[in-house]
């Protein structure tokens, strides 16, 4: 029973961190940024909606009220930090550090607000649970579930449905010739980020309900989310979603022989793995 | 007697695009000749394979009898065939000295060790190597810009600037995209004579050409390549001389 | 007086650190936020070697300084034969790792209270007990070091590393191996930080996961980009600047609790201002 339990558990965590990949994989294909402080979006995400659920607003809208944020400054990330480096020819790497930089204010600021200590939702449906088969279910799993697999269909169908998702994917393929053609590709960025950074922030309202609040609990997510792109191939919607589900799974199941504190150890070996035996990723775009 | 390079049954795609069918053809040692056809015949693609830079998807390439199949890029510069790029690639941060120092082979102190460990060997071995390096640029017109950066220099010194670099790796098989293309008419004489002049010091020359004039005053042989195939092959005035050719060549335009 | 030599002591082994960040960071232009695991390694080495009579200080530091090494190759290869971006995640997947082990290994690292009472170096028999006493022999490894960095850099081998980061492709076509030049830069970079570890934990006599977490690895990076990418004379004054500011804030009054994460605030202010504004840093040149 303790098995379908974990399982069940990397199958939520792993729609939560599947999302984290696909928004991650978004921004990554369209402008090339490895977008280091989307982990502090993600973050940010959590500490917006507590800070609103405390002062008396309904969940649901403290939720809304969080990713509008969360969109917002990923757009400003882009307007005023991404965009400026551009302007000035800024290397790869310099937007790397950057982006690194900004990944710590973000961090900082909310630790430096909410302090370091880990914080707790104070939402009462949030933790009435459900026995499924024997199998415990909160709420906030299940919606954690529900939420995953309509932000994947949702991706999906924006990348490969809507005329701003197809525009999205022309600028990623080639930025140059959508410069000279009327794609713009400096709003599409904008817009890119805005859209990633809501979508993030919804496991990034979620987890938090069943794991608590820290300021630097996004790295961690990050670096599993980055794997699963990686592995599942870079460009790839699905992959990306499904390495995550795949990853978290394999991290619970590992908690029968090995203890959870060494869960990082074990998403690192799957990441070594990869890079040594498929490095193109499972579902490589063509 | 086999050929000196030898490339034969070449093909190389890139998703749906040919880029390469079926490609044939042999040059001599000691010659100059000119890979010449319109934009997207594959002449770029023929360098890429030669020098290990694209694997092709079937045939293979010999070079003084041996294949150079499954060569690393770097091995096959060490068999001594070396390329330059059609958008230069210089080290534009870096002078034009240290340009040419930077392809010499087999370096004292290019490894952290040998440079931590033994720097007095490596400076003397630098001081000669500097000299080697000037006399390179002396050869192809630059030894009053060796301490000048890439950035400063013209795009003619440029050009020259790439073929010094080639000859630094001391490769004998040159293969040289475009290194007449964009130059002034002066600059244009200038870098002609430099090819024959290494034609008889006995370096062998493929060369990628656009300008007719430029093929038919240095090419000893033309190989005309079109969509990825070799179409013919023949002298300069053979060659320019065929109605079917300029007809593909200029898009019947004339 | 003792003050300023300890400060003088710890900004002289984070500049070796710096060299070290500056190698990978700067140099070969890859993105590193692993040189504080590897700082860490060298650490926690050479304080249980150290502690337990195993080995005494210049082999215990010799040691470290080759796991260091030893780390990096073992990091760097694989990653750089795929691409760059393989390598920020090999990074910080490295040092959210090595954070996990030094945090949770108990018996070998002491977990998080660390290991105190690590003894001071002692060179041939001659113990080096007083913050004066180690100030000569971090100046003496700092000016190895420094000298290593510099010879480095002058020879053919710096001159290479400059042109595969300018242009890694027309390397290639001149014929070097552009994988060994790289990985040879991150095994020096691996034994800089390696024996700055082992130098660090001597110093304060305890060692315990803070010093080498990914907030520190940040630090890092900020000391390379404030004085500056690939000149000697950046690296030095990075550190120098960098450990200041605590100083500084200590006048300032902040609450303790949030004294660590205004540290970290200024850290990513001070990384996004010159990325935008100065990414030569204050003594270097343009990333």
């Amino acid at each position: 029973m303790i098995l379908l339990q974990l399982l069940i558990n990397g199958l939520v965590t792993g729609c939560a961190l599947g999302v984290v990949a696909i928004s991650f994989s978004l921004v990554y294909s369209t402008i090339k940024i490895f977008h280091v402080a989307h982990a502090g979006v993600y973050t940010l995400a959590g500490y917006i909606a507590w800070s609103l659920s405390t002062r008396g607003v309904p969940s649901l809208l403290a939720f809304a009220g969080a990713i509008a944020f969360c969109a917002l400054v990923g757009a400003g990330i882009q307007q005023f930090l991404y965009r400026q480096l551009e302007r000035r020819r800024a290397s790869h790497l310099v937007v790397l550090i950057a982006s690194l930089g900004m990944l710590a204010v973000i961090q900082n600021l909310i630790a430096g607000i909410y302090t370091p200590n880990i914080l707790q939702f104070q939402i009462g449906w949030s933790q009435t649970t459900l026995r499924v088969a024997g199998v415990l279910l909160s709420y906030t799993q299940l919606l954690t579930v529900a939420m995953g697999i309509a932000a994947y269909l949702g991706m999906m169908f924006f990348a490969h449905r809507t005329a701003l998702g197809k525009r999205i994917r022309a600028v990623a393929s080639n930025p140059f010739l959508a410069d000279i053609t009327r794609l713009e590709p400096k709003r599409v960025y904008v817009i890119v980020i805005a859209i990633a950074s809501a979508v993030v922030a919804l496991p990034g309202v979620l987890v938090p309900l069943d794991f608590g609040l820290q300021p630097y609990s996004g790295v961690n997510a990050l670096l599993t989310a980055t794997i699963a792109m990686i592995a599942g191939g870079i460009g790839s919607i699905s992959g990306a979603f499904f390495l995550a589900i795949g990853i978290a799974v394999v991290q619970n199941l590992s908690l029968l022989v090995i203890p959870g504190e060494w869960s990082i150890g074990v998403t690192f070996f799957i990441f070594v793995i990869f890079m040594l035996f498929r490095p193109t990723g499972l579902f490589t775009a063509r | 007697m086999s050929a000196y390079l030898a490339v034969s049954g070449v093909n190389k795609s890139f998703g749906g695009l040919q880029a390469l069918h079926d490609t044939n053809f042999e040059i001599t040692k000691g010659k100059i000749t000119c890979l010449v056809g319109p934009n997207g015949a594959g002449k770029t693609t023929i360098f890429n394979v030669i020098t290990g830079f694209l694997p092709p998807d079937t045939g293979g390439v010999t070079f003084q009898g041996r294949s150079l199949d499954g060569l690393t890029r770097q091995q096959i510069v060490h068999q001594g065939i070396a390329r330059t790029f059609q958008n230069l690639r210089l080290f534009i941060d870096l002078t034009a000295l240290d340009n040419v120092l930077a392809a010499i082979p087999g370096q004292a102190g290019e490894t952290p060790w040998g440079a931590i460990f033994r720097p007095f060997h490596t400076a003397a071995v630098q001081t000669r190597m500097r000299e080697q390096a000037r006399e390179i640029l002396d050869h192809v017109g630059l030894a009053d810009r060796a301490n000048d950066y890439v950035r400063n220099l013209s795009y003619g010194e440029q050009k020259l600037l790439c073929v010094a670099r080639v000859l630094a790796t001391g490769a004998e098989l040159l293969l040289l995209d475009e290194p007449a293309s964009g130059m002034s008419a002066g600059a244009l004489d200038n870098i002609m004579a430099l090819m024959r002049r290494l034609q008889t010091e006995g370096k062998t020359l493929l060369v990628v050409e656009h300008n007719t004039r430029v093929v038919q005053r240095i090419a000893d042989e033309v190989l005309f390549l079109h969509q990825g195939h070799l179409m013919a092959q023949g002298t300069a005035d053979e060659i320019t001389s065929d109605p079917e050719l300029a007809k593909i060549y200029f898009g019947g335009a004339i | 007086m003792d003050f300023w030599y300890t400060y003088i002591v710890l900004a002289e082994i984070y500049v070796l650190l710096g060299l070290s960040t500056n190698l990978l960071v700067g140099i070969v232009g890859i993105f590193s936020v692993s040189q504080a695991a590897v700082f860490g390694v060298g650490a926690y080495i050479v304080a249980a070697a150290t502690m337990n009579d195993t080995l005494s200080f210049v082999p215990a530091l010799l040691i470290a300084s080759a796991c260091g090494l030893a780390l990096n190759v073992l990091v760097t290869l694989p990653s750089l034969r795929v691409s760059g971006d393989y390598f920020v995640v090999t990074s910080f997947g490295i040092q959210l790792l090595a954070t996990a082990i030094f945090t949770n290994w108990t018996e070998g690292t002491g977990g998080a209270n660390g290991l105190p009472g690590i003894p001071p170096p002692d060179i041939f028999g001659l113990a080096v007990t007083e913050t004066r006493q180690f100030l000569v022999l971090s100046s003496v490894l700092l000016s190895l070091g420094c000298l290593a960095f510099w010879l480095a850099m002058r020879a053919p081998y710096g001159r290479l590393l400059r042109a595969i980061r300018e242009d890694e492709l027309a390397v290639a076509a001149a014929g070097k191996n552009i994988l060994f030049a790289k990985v040879s830069a991150a095994a020096l970079a691996g034994a800089f930080a390696g024996s700055a570890g082992g130098l660090y934990g001597s110093f304060l006599s305890f060692v315990d996961p803070s010093s080498f977490d990914l907030d520190a690895s940040i630090l890092l990076l900020t000391m390379v980009v404030v004085g500056g990418a690939r000149t000697l004379t950046g690296s030095i004054i990075g550190p120098f600047v960098l450990l200041a500011l605590p100083q500084l804030l200590a006048l300032v009054d902040i609450p303790t609790t949030i004294a660590a994460a205004s540290r970290q605030l200024i850290y990513g202010v001070l990384l996004i201002a010159f990325m935008l504004f100065r990414p030569q840093g204050l003594a270097g040149e343009k990333l």
